[in-house]
């Protein structure tokens, strides 16, 4: 069964539309990459699937449960977990202040029990603090924890940026262009959590411009034009088609 | 020597006003300014509450700490299920046609004001007694809302100021925690203002309005926005200086406006030459010391 | 109990005082829509307006028509003062919106405090009567104020539109409101622009100023009052849309000024608050901010922008 399926979904805004009658399933153990030319409604996809702009029609369900009308931060607690393409990070805050506001249940969000439960709230902040540094050491970023996420190199904070969506031990998890700009070391680290989290029975979707990055990362891919799915298969088999090349290129 | 204590009073009252101020405009960052209508709730529900003898005063002071609550959560739900700006016009319209309203109700004393409200403490165990309990609360205050933003509800507030869909898509209802602040903040006004009506034992609508606002608005933006101890300097400096000037002996209908004026004066001038007040902000949230945090 | 012909001259009479009301709206909706301000100083400009024509006509005892330009003139002066050492400076700065917002609450304060040291906190008018003859037209009695009243916030209605529509900077006033940096990238100096916003939106406050204090009694803090029923108007009329704003305003204005006959006349001042709360919580998810709208328009536009320059 996929993790999230999505049905009809379409969005428009004002004349422009961004999601043409979209059907798309993501499975667990799977990555999949969308692919297509700018204002082909990618990022838009994202968004409506993160409640962040909401729908004109169609349906979306995360393990079943649709998330109609469900707000950001329910969709969130579901186990839905997304990074930005502007990375988004909390400049006041370090790094392992960051990822600590992930988990799906955060310490404090009920207030009461910052009042009533002194114990309660010390035990959830270890914990969530135990995961942050558990996977800072797999991001391999230990060693800059308690810096401000503005004091670290671009490389390093788009890493913050995936470990934090981490922090929610998500169902499902929207990656925007996680790649783009990051070389070497940093590329391979978050290639390798990408594939072991996929492995460990997590949907990925990932939005990529680059073509290489995609086959990288990802076992299939979609490809995305004008707010319409064109076409699905294994991302040779997307590249080699001339008539996706033709619009991915243009004329 | 009244005079005295009323000055200590009146600092310390300023001092819980703007702390849980600061808390809502700074910590959580939202606009409003309506901050003295809460403590006018405060005070009235409490005056009315021992005036006829429904409750012992400090019960009393504490039912005007939770209508104030209440009535905030009133005026924040709908207005930030839209957006924050919201909130600002929401809160003005209420502040200002509340004051309207009670300058209208015959009960509460209208526009002449509210008098004759049972005194709590001084008549037992003298004036020093009020002057102590308002200072100790104050004290309290400062190091509640200290306690508050520097654990994981504060590590909450910085994050949702720097980012709010961030924070949303983290699984966090911004919505919901500024209500909560919201009220928290309002809800400590509520009880200021109890204590402010059974010391001074009357209560006149008008004094709660944009003046008091601009009042508590200059202390926190002079003391500094998020710092603990910047409201309380911002109160002393700003209940203090116009106290000199009352030495001039100036005519009322000159002194209000001067007040005013400095206060708004003070605000613009920090504006654009110290925007982060007497005392600044660290730029990182830090919380709680390092070595407490637990391993 | 409703007598017609007391309905309609109430009707009438509402209808002619919601004039200035239009003038303020307009005003206001205009600053929001083009400099994405909610311009709380316009209360200070306002009152600059109000006190510069009463100086010209009470103090100098100048003729009406100099005292209105001079209430323009003073409604300018504090509309550049605010853009130029206010505005344009946190824009530069980037300031938050918390900011800028408490910026404009603190200086309309601040001119008010001014102001009452000045003048005093007694309310004045600018003639020294503010009784105007009245003529019967049809049963109904029309104050020589009435009819010069509406005429002259046609003239100002119809001549923003004018301006808006058919002039160069009216053009350049739309597309900065549509996406000021997208309109400076095509040569529009933002800051000009903006700067002419202001400056439109003091003429217009300053007429209403002086509409309004020809009939009534005006005072240090009155103007924050006005203000706030332009803030009702503009919210209800739709945030970015100036003439929605204008019927708003209107609509208000009878409701408030016919309440009369409905309830106490103590009570009409509250009904304006009562107007501001249910603007915001009956009507307010059909309008979006201008913050909002902007970054909507930012998402249809990008793909177009970035398309361009693929091509360029």
């Amino acid at each position: 069964m996929a993790v999230l399926e999505i049905r009809n979904l379409c969005k428009s805004f004002g004349g422009i539309v961004v999601a043409d009658q979209i059907d798309l399933d993501l499975k667990a153990h799977g990555v999949l990459g969308l692919i297509g030319p700018n204002g082909a409604g990618k990022t838009s996809l994202f968004n409506l699937i993160c409640g962040v702009v909401p729908p004109d029609a169609g349906s979306i369900t995360l393990d079943g449960l649709s998330m109609e009308g469900q707000p950001i931060h329910e969709r969130a607690r579901l186990g839905l977990a997304r990074t930005w393409q502007t990375l988004r990070l909390f400049p006041s805050l370090s790094v392992i202040d960051n990822l600590m506001l992930g988990p799906r249940d955060y310490s404090a969000d009920r207030l009461i029990d910052v009042f009533l439960r002194p114990t309660y709230i010390a035990q959830r902040e270890r914990e969530a603090r135990q995961r942050a540094e558990y996977i800072l050491e797999r991001t391999g970023l230990i060693a800059i924890k308690d810096s401000p996420v503005m004091d670290i190199t671009y490389g390093q904070q788009k890493l913050v940026g995936v470990a934090r969506a981490l922090m929610n031990e998500a169902r499902c998890l929207l990656l925007d262009e996680p790649m783009a700009g990051v070389e070497g070391q940093t590329y391979a680290l978050i290639q390798k959590v990408v594939r072991d989290l996929a492995e460990s029975g997590v949907a990925i979707c990932v939005v990529e411009h680059n073509v290489a990055f995609i086959k990288d990362l990802c076992d299939e891919g979609v490809f995305m034009f004008a707010g319409k799915v064109l076409a699905r298969g294994s991302v040779d088999q997307l590249i080699a088609d001339p008539h996706l090349t033709e619009l991915y290129f243009g004329t | 020597m009244d005079y005295l204590y009323s000055i200590l009073i009146l600092i310390g009252l300023f001092i819980i006003l703007a702390s849980s101020f600061d808390l809502v405009i700074g910590h959580c960052g939202l606009i409003s300014i309506a901050h003295p209508i809460f403590y006018a709730i405060g005070a009235y529900v409490s005056a009315m509450l021992a005036k006829h003898n429904i409750m012992p005063i400090p019960l009393a002071m504490l039912s005007g700490g939770v209508v104030a609550f209440v009535a905030s959560a009133l005026v924040a739900v709908p207005a930030l299920r839209v957006s924050g700006d919201y909130l600002l016009i929401a809160s003005i319209g209420f502040q200002l046609g509340l004051i309207e309203l009670a300058k209208h109700i015959h009960e509460i004393g209208g526009a002449g004001g509210l008098t004759n409200i049972p005194s709590f403490l001084i008549r037992d165990y003298g004036r020093e007694s009020y002057v102590v309990l308002v200072l100790v609360l104050a004290g309290l205050t400062v190091l509640f809302i200290k306690w508050l933003t520097q654990g994981p509800y504060g590590r909450m507030m910085a994050a949702m100021r720097d980012d709010e869909l961030a924070f949303s898509m983290l699984g966090r209802n911004a919505i919901w925690v500024k209500v909560s602040v919201f009220g928290i903040g309002s809800g400590i006004a509520g009880i200021a203002g109890g204590l402010y009506a059974h010391y001074f034992r009357f209560l006149e609508p008008d004094q709660f309005g944009l003046l008091q606002s601009s009042a508590v608005l200059t202390m926190v933006v002079v003391g500094g926005l998020r710092t603990a101890w910047g409201p309380v300097i911002g109160a002393l400096v700003l209940q203090l200086m116009p106290q000199m000037i009352t030495f001039f002996n100036l005519p009322p209908s000159v002194l209000g406006p001067l007040q005013g004026l400095i206060f708004t004066g003070l605000v613009l001038v920090f504006m654009f030459k110290r925007p982060q007040g007497l005392l600044a902000a660290p730029v990182i949230w830090t919380g709680k010391a390092p070595e407490k945090r637990g391993a | 109990m409703f007598d017609v012909a007391v309905v309609s001259q109430i009707l009438w009479t509402s209808f002619a005082t919601s004039s200035y009301f239009v003038l303020f709206a307009v005003a206001f909706a205009l600053v929001l829509k083009v400099n994405k301000v909610f311009n709380f100083a316009q209360a200070g400009v306002m009152t600059c307006g109000f006190y510069a024509a009463y100086v010209a006509v009470r103090l100098l005892e100048w003729p009406g028509f100099a005292g209105l330009l001079a209430g323009i003139a003073g409604a300018l002066l504090m509309s550049f003062i605010l853009e130029y050492f206010g505005f344009a400076v946190l824009r530069q700065r980037k300031a938050s919106p918390m900011f800028v917002f408490i910026f404009t609450l603190i200086v309309s304060q601040f001119i008010s405090y001014a102001i009452m040291l000045v003048f005093g906190t007694w309310p004045t008018t600018i003639f020294a009567s503010m009784f105007w003859p009245v003529t019967l037209v049809g049963g109904i009695a029309v104050s020589a104020w009435d009819v010069p009243a509406i005429a002259a916030t046609l003239v100002v209605l119809i001549a923003l539109w004018v301006f808006l529509r058919f002039t160069r900077y009216g053009q350049f006033m739309l597309a900065v409101a549509d996406n000021a940096d997208l309109a400076e990238l095509y040569g529009i100096q933002k800051n000009k622009v903006l700067m002419i916003s202001m400056l439109m939106a003091g003429v217009i406050v300053a007429i209403g100023m002086f509409l309004y204090g020809s009939r009534a009694q005006v005072q240090a803090a009155a103007a924050t009052e006005l203000m706030l029923f332009a803030v009702a108007s503009t919210i209800l009329g739709g945030i970015g849309n100036i003439w929605g704003a204008a019927v708003a305003a209107i609509i208000l204005g009878i409701v408030q000024n016919s309440s009369i006959l409905f309830i106490p006349s103590a009570w009409q001042g509250f009904l304006l608050y009562a107007f501001l709360f249910f603007a915001i919580v009956l009507f307010p998810r059909g309008f979006r901010l201008p913050e909002r709208a902007n970054k909507l328009k930012r998402t249809i536009r990008a793909p177009d922008a970035l398309v361009t320059k693929q091509e360029g």
